[in-house]
Protein backbone atom coordinates (compact mmCIF):
# COMPACT_ATOMS: atom_id res chain seq x y z
CA UNK A 1 0.00 0.00 0.00
CA UNK A 2 2.81 2.41 0.92
CA UNK A 3 4.64 1.58 -2.33
CA UNK A 4 1.45 2.21 -4.30
CA UNK A 5 0.95 5.58 -2.58
CA UNK A 6 4.58 6.49 -3.31
CA UNK A 7 4.10 5.70 -7.01
CA UNK A 8 1.06 7.98 -7.09
CA UNK A 9 3.22 10.98 -6.16
CA UNK A 10 4.00 13.31 -9.06
CA UNK A 11 7.41 14.32 -10.35
CA UNK A 12 10.83 12.76 -10.53
CA UNK A 13 12.31 10.61 -7.76
CA UNK A 14 13.93 13.49 -5.89
CA UNK A 15 10.62 15.38 -5.70
CA UNK A 16 8.78 12.24 -4.68
CA UNK A 17 11.23 11.63 -1.85
CA UNK A 18 10.94 15.24 -0.68
CA UNK A 19 7.13 15.13 -0.79
CA UNK A 20 7.19 11.79 1.08
CA UNK A 21 9.36 13.28 3.84
CA UNK A 22 7.02 16.26 4.19
CA UNK A 23 3.94 14.00 4.32
CA UNK A 24 5.51 11.64 6.89
CA UNK A 25 6.64 14.58 9.05
CA UNK A 26 3.13 16.05 8.89
CA UNK A 27 1.62 12.72 9.86
CA UNK A 28 4.01 12.35 12.80
CA UNK A 29 3.19 15.84 14.08
CA UNK A 30 -0.53 15.12 13.72
CA UNK A 31 -0.08 11.81 15.49
CA UNK A 32 1.82 13.54 18.31
CA UNK A 33 -1.06 15.95 18.94
CA UNK A 34 -3.60 13.14 18.71
CA UNK A 35 -1.64 10.98 21.19
CA UNK A 36 -1.18 13.98 23.48
CA UNK A 37 -4.90 14.71 23.49
CA UNK A 38 -5.76 11.05 24.04
CA UNK A 39 -3.27 10.70 26.90
CA UNK A 40 -4.47 13.87 28.60
CA UNK A 41 -8.08 12.76 28.26
CA UNK A 42 -8.04 9.15 29.36
CA UNK A 43 -4.67 8.31 30.88
CA UNK A 44 -3.37 11.14 33.02
CA UNK A 45 -4.85 14.62 33.16
CA UNK A 46 -2.07 15.90 35.37
CA UNK A 47 -3.72 15.18 38.70
CA UNK A 48 -5.48 18.50 39.25
CA UNK A 49 -8.75 18.29 41.14
CA UNK A 50 -11.96 19.74 39.76
CA UNK B 1 -2.91 -14.03 -34.56
CA UNK B 2 -0.99 -13.24 -31.47
CA UNK B 3 -2.56 -13.27 -28.10
CA UNK B 4 -1.77 -10.30 -25.87
CA UNK B 5 -2.22 -10.32 -22.18
CA UNK B 6 -2.92 -7.05 -20.41
CA UNK B 7 -1.57 -6.95 -16.90
CA UNK B 8 -2.55 -4.48 -14.25
CA UNK B 9 -1.01 -3.80 -10.85
CA UNK B 10 2.49 -4.60 -9.77
CA UNK B 11 4.43 -7.85 -9.93
CA UNK B 12 4.30 -8.38 -6.15
CA UNK B 13 0.51 -8.22 -6.13
CA UNK B 14 -1.22 -11.56 -6.13
CA UNK B 15 -3.49 -12.46 -9.06
CA UNK B 16 -7.15 -11.57 -8.62
CA UNK B 17 -8.91 -14.17 -6.57
CA UNK B 18 -12.24 -15.59 -7.59
CA UNK B 19 -15.16 -17.12 -5.75
CA UNK B 20 -15.85 -17.43 -2.03
CA UNK B 21 -12.31 -18.52 -1.30
CA UNK B 22 -10.98 -15.39 -2.92
CA UNK B 23 -13.37 -13.19 -0.98
CA UNK B 24 -12.40 -14.84 2.28
CA UNK B 25 -8.73 -14.36 1.40
CA UNK B 26 -9.31 -10.68 0.69
CA UNK B 27 -11.23 -10.17 3.96
CA UNK B 28 -8.47 -11.95 5.87
CA UNK B 29 -5.83 -9.79 4.22
CA UNK B 30 -7.67 -6.51 4.95
CA UNK B 31 -8.38 -7.60 8.53
CA UNK B 32 -4.77 -8.61 9.02
CA UNK B 33 -3.38 -5.31 7.76
CA UNK B 34 -5.94 -3.35 9.81
CA UNK B 35 -4.83 -5.20 12.96
CA UNK B 36 -1.17 -4.63 12.12
CA UNK B 37 -1.77 -0.89 11.74
CA UNK B 38 -3.90 -0.72 14.91
CA UNK B 39 -1.15 -2.55 16.80
CA UNK B 40 1.50 -0.18 15.46
CA UNK B 41 -0.62 2.85 16.41
CA UNK B 42 -1.20 1.44 19.90
CA UNK B 43 2.50 0.75 20.40
CA UNK B 44 3.21 4.26 19.15
CA UNK B 45 0.75 5.66 21.71
CA UNK B 46 2.41 3.75 24.56
CA UNK B 47 5.89 4.84 23.45
CA UNK B 48 4.70 8.44 23.11
CA UNK B 49 3.12 8.52 26.55
CA UNK B 50 5.96 6.81 28.38
CA UNK B 51 9.05 8.21 26.68
CA UNK B 52 8.29 11.17 24.47
CA UNK B 53 6.20 13.04 27.06
CA UNK B 54 8.89 12.33 29.66
CA UNK B 55 11.55 13.65 27.33
CA UNK B 56 9.53 16.86 26.96
CA UNK B 57 9.13 17.11 30.74
CA UNK B 58 12.85 16.59 31.43
CA UNK B 59 13.68 19.20 28.82
CA UNK B 60 11.19 21.64 30.37
CA UNK B 61 12.52 20.96 33.87
CA UNK B 62 15.94 22.22 32.84
CA UNK B 63 14.46 25.47 31.56
CA UNK B 64 12.18 25.82 34.59
CA UNK B 65 15.17 25.48 36.93
CA UNK B 66 16.77 28.56 35.39
CA UNK B 67 13.44 30.39 35.40
CA UNK B 68 12.92 29.56 39.10
CA UNK B 69 16.31 30.91 40.09
CA UNK B 70 15.54 34.15 38.23
CA UNK B 71 12.10 34.30 39.88
CA UNK B 72 13.64 33.91 43.34
CA UNK B 73 16.04 36.76 42.64
CA UNK B 74 13.14 39.08 41.80
CA UNK B 75 10.80 37.93 44.60
CA UNK B 76 10.28 40.45 47.36
CA UNK B 77 9.81 39.22 50.92
CA UNK B 78 7.88 41.25 53.45
CA UNK B 79 7.03 40.73 57.10
CA UNK B 80 3.37 40.95 57.97
CA UNK B 81 1.94 41.18 61.47
CA UNK B 82 -1.00 38.87 62.01
CA UNK B 83 -3.17 38.77 65.12
CA UNK B 84 -3.68 35.31 66.60
CA UNK B 85 -7.18 33.98 66.02
CA UNK B 86 -9.60 34.45 68.91
CA UNK B 87 -11.52 31.22 69.31
CA UNK B 88 -13.82 32.83 71.89
CA UNK B 89 -13.59 29.84 74.22
CA UNK B 90 -10.92 31.03 76.63
CA UNK B 91 -11.80 34.02 78.73
CA UNK B 92 -8.97 36.45 79.06
CA UNK B 93 -7.91 37.63 82.54
CA UNK B 94 -8.52 41.37 83.01
CA UNK B 95 -4.88 41.93 83.95
CA UNK B 96 -3.47 39.80 81.15
CA UNK B 97 -1.98 41.53 78.16
CA UNK B 98 -3.74 40.88 74.86
CA UNK B 99 -2.00 38.32 72.61
CA UNK B 100 0.80 39.85 70.63
CA UNK B 101 0.56 39.75 66.87
CA UNK B 102 2.95 37.33 65.24
CA UNK B 103 5.19 38.17 62.31
CA UNK B 104 4.77 36.11 59.15
CA UNK B 105 7.25 36.23 56.31
CA UNK B 106 5.37 36.57 53.04
CA UNK B 107 6.76 36.42 49.53
CA UNK B 108 5.28 38.27 46.57
CA UNK B 109 2.85 36.07 44.63
CA UNK B 110 4.43 34.23 41.67
CA UNK B 111 3.44 35.05 38.11
CA UNK B 112 0.97 32.65 36.52
CA UNK B 113 2.70 29.79 34.66
CA UNK B 114 6.11 30.71 36.11
CA UNK B 115 8.32 28.33 38.10
CA UNK B 116 8.58 29.47 41.71
CA UNK B 117 9.25 26.44 43.91
CA UNK B 118 11.03 23.11 44.10
CA UNK B 119 9.41 20.07 45.69
CA UNK B 120 11.61 17.34 47.18
CA UNK B 121 10.53 14.04 48.67
CA UNK B 122 13.60 12.23 50.02
CA UNK B 123 11.83 8.85 50.28
CA UNK B 124 10.94 8.90 46.55
CA UNK B 125 14.01 8.50 44.39
CA UNK B 126 12.77 10.46 41.39
CA UNK B 127 11.88 13.42 43.65
CA UNK B 128 14.94 13.27 45.89
CA UNK B 129 16.69 15.95 43.82
CA UNK B 130 13.54 18.00 43.38
CA UNK B 131 10.96 18.80 40.72
CA UNK B 132 10.10 22.35 39.72
CA UNK B 133 6.68 23.71 40.61
CA UNK B 134 4.92 26.26 38.43
CA UNK B 135 2.03 28.55 39.30
CA UNK B 136 -1.10 27.12 37.67
CA UNK B 137 -2.68 23.75 37.00
CA UNK B 138 -3.68 23.98 33.34
CA UNK B 139 -2.76 21.07 31.05
CA UNK B 140 0.09 23.18 29.66
CA UNK B 141 1.39 24.00 33.16
CA UNK B 142 1.37 20.37 34.25
CA UNK B 143 3.26 19.26 31.14
CA UNK B 144 6.23 21.31 32.30
CA UNK B 145 6.28 20.69 36.04
CA UNK B 146 4.15 20.11 39.10
CA UNK B 147 1.49 22.82 39.38
CA UNK B 148 0.47 24.94 42.33
CA UNK B 149 -3.26 25.59 42.33
CA UNK B 150 -3.82 29.37 42.20
CA UNK B 151 -5.97 30.81 45.00
CA UNK B 152 -4.67 28.26 47.48
CA UNK B 153 -2.02 29.19 50.04
CA UNK B 154 1.59 29.39 48.95
CA UNK B 155 3.88 26.74 50.45
CA UNK B 156 5.01 27.76 53.92
CA UNK B 157 1.99 30.01 54.50
CA UNK B 158 -1.06 29.36 56.70
CA UNK B 159 -3.84 27.46 54.94
CA UNK B 160 -3.71 24.71 52.36
CA UNK B 161 -1.15 24.78 49.54
CA UNK B 162 -2.30 22.44 46.77
CA UNK B 163 0.21 21.01 44.29
CA UNK B 164 -0.75 18.61 41.47
CA UNK B 165 1.40 16.47 39.21
CA UNK B 166 1.36 13.76 36.56
CA UNK B 167 1.52 10.16 37.69
CA UNK B 168 2.23 8.17 34.52
CA UNK B 169 3.25 10.67 31.84
CA UNK B 170 5.29 13.86 31.49
CA UNK B 171 8.12 12.73 33.74
CA UNK B 172 5.76 11.00 36.20
CA UNK B 173 6.74 13.25 39.13
CA UNK B 174 4.04 11.81 41.42
CA UNK B 175 4.31 8.20 40.22
CA UNK B 176 5.15 6.80 43.67
CA UNK B 177 2.95 9.11 45.72
CA UNK B 178 0.97 6.09 46.92
CA UNK B 179 4.08 4.80 48.70
CA UNK B 180 4.21 7.74 51.12
CA UNK B 181 3.54 6.81 54.73
CA UNK B 182 2.48 8.99 57.67
CA UNK B 183 5.52 10.85 58.94
CA UNK B 184 7.38 10.88 55.60
CA UNK B 185 9.05 14.18 54.90
CA UNK B 186 8.16 16.52 52.02
CA UNK B 187 10.21 19.65 51.43
CA UNK B 188 9.13 22.62 49.35
CA UNK B 189 11.73 25.27 48.67
CA UNK B 190 10.60 28.77 47.73
CA UNK B 191 12.28 32.17 47.70
CA UNK B 192 11.49 32.30 51.43
CA UNK B 193 13.41 29.15 52.33
CA UNK B 194 12.70 25.44 52.78
CA UNK B 195 9.34 24.47 54.21
CA UNK B 196 9.26 20.97 55.68
CA UNK B 197 6.03 19.01 55.83
CA UNK B 198 5.23 15.61 57.35
CA UNK B 199 2.68 13.30 55.70
CA UNK B 200 -0.42 12.87 57.85
CA UNK B 201 -3.00 11.18 55.63
CA UNK B 202 -3.57 9.69 52.17
CA UNK B 203 -7.00 9.56 50.55
CA UNK B 204 -8.58 8.41 47.28
CA UNK B 205 -11.30 10.77 46.08
CA UNK B 206 -13.32 11.50 42.95
CA UNK B 207 -11.59 13.62 40.33
CA UNK B 208 -14.02 16.47 41.03
CA UNK B 209 -13.71 16.40 44.85
CA UNK B 210 -12.81 20.05 45.38
CA UNK B 211 -13.20 19.84 49.17
CA UNK B 212 -9.62 18.57 49.46
CA UNK B 213 -8.41 21.98 48.27
CA UNK B 214 -10.27 23.97 50.93
CA UNK B 215 -8.31 26.01 53.50
CA UNK B 216 -7.32 24.22 56.73
CA UNK B 217 -6.23 25.38 60.18
CA UNK B 218 -2.46 25.57 60.43
CA UNK B 219 -0.25 25.18 57.38
CA UNK B 220 -0.85 22.21 55.10
CA UNK B 221 0.42 20.89 51.82
CA UNK B 222 -1.95 18.81 49.69
CA UNK B 223 -0.51 16.80 46.81
CA UNK B 224 -2.89 15.42 44.18
CA UNK B 225 -2.35 13.05 41.28
CA UNK B 226 -4.33 10.69 39.06
CA UNK B 227 -5.57 7.36 40.43
CA UNK B 228 -5.56 4.48 39.69
CA UNK B 229 -2.38 4.28 37.63
CA UNK B 230 -3.06 4.86 33.89
CA UNK B 231 -6.50 6.29 34.60
CA UNK B 232 -7.81 9.80 35.24
CA UNK B 233 -10.95 8.54 36.99
CA UNK B 234 -9.98 9.40 40.59
CA UNK B 235 -7.39 11.36 42.54
CA UNK B 236 -4.82 10.18 45.05
CA UNK B 237 -4.50 12.92 47.66
CA UNK B 238 -1.72 13.25 50.24
CA UNK B 239 -2.16 15.67 53.13
CA UNK B 240 1.00 16.86 54.87
CA UNK B 241 1.40 19.30 57.76
CA UNK B 242 4.12 21.93 58.17
CA UNK B 243 6.66 20.81 60.78
CA UNK B 244 9.57 23.19 60.13
CA UNK B 245 10.46 26.24 58.09
CA UNK B 246 10.76 30.02 58.14
CA UNK B 247 7.12 30.52 59.23
CA UNK B 248 6.67 27.42 61.40
CA UNK B 249 6.97 29.16 64.81
CA UNK B 250 4.70 32.02 63.77
CA UNK B 251 2.03 29.65 62.45
CA UNK B 252 2.23 27.60 65.65
CA UNK B 253 1.45 30.75 67.63
CA UNK B 254 -1.42 31.61 65.29
CA UNK B 255 -3.22 28.28 65.76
Amino acid sequence: MIARLYRMLPGPTAVRILVSIVIVAGLLVGLHFFYDWLGNTILDTGGAVG
Amino acid sequence: MTETTETTGTPEESPPAVGWGGLALRIARVTGWTLVWLGALTLGFVAHQLWITSWFAQHNQGELGEERVAQWASTSITEVEVAPADDGETAQDPGEAPPQPVVLKVESPPELHAAFALIRIPSIERLADGWNVVEGVTLADLKTGAGHMPDTALPGQPGNAVISGHRTTYGQPFHELDQLKPGDRIEVETALGTHVYAVRETRIVAATELSVTEPRDGAWLTLTTCHPMFSARQRLVVFAELVAGPNFDAIQELT
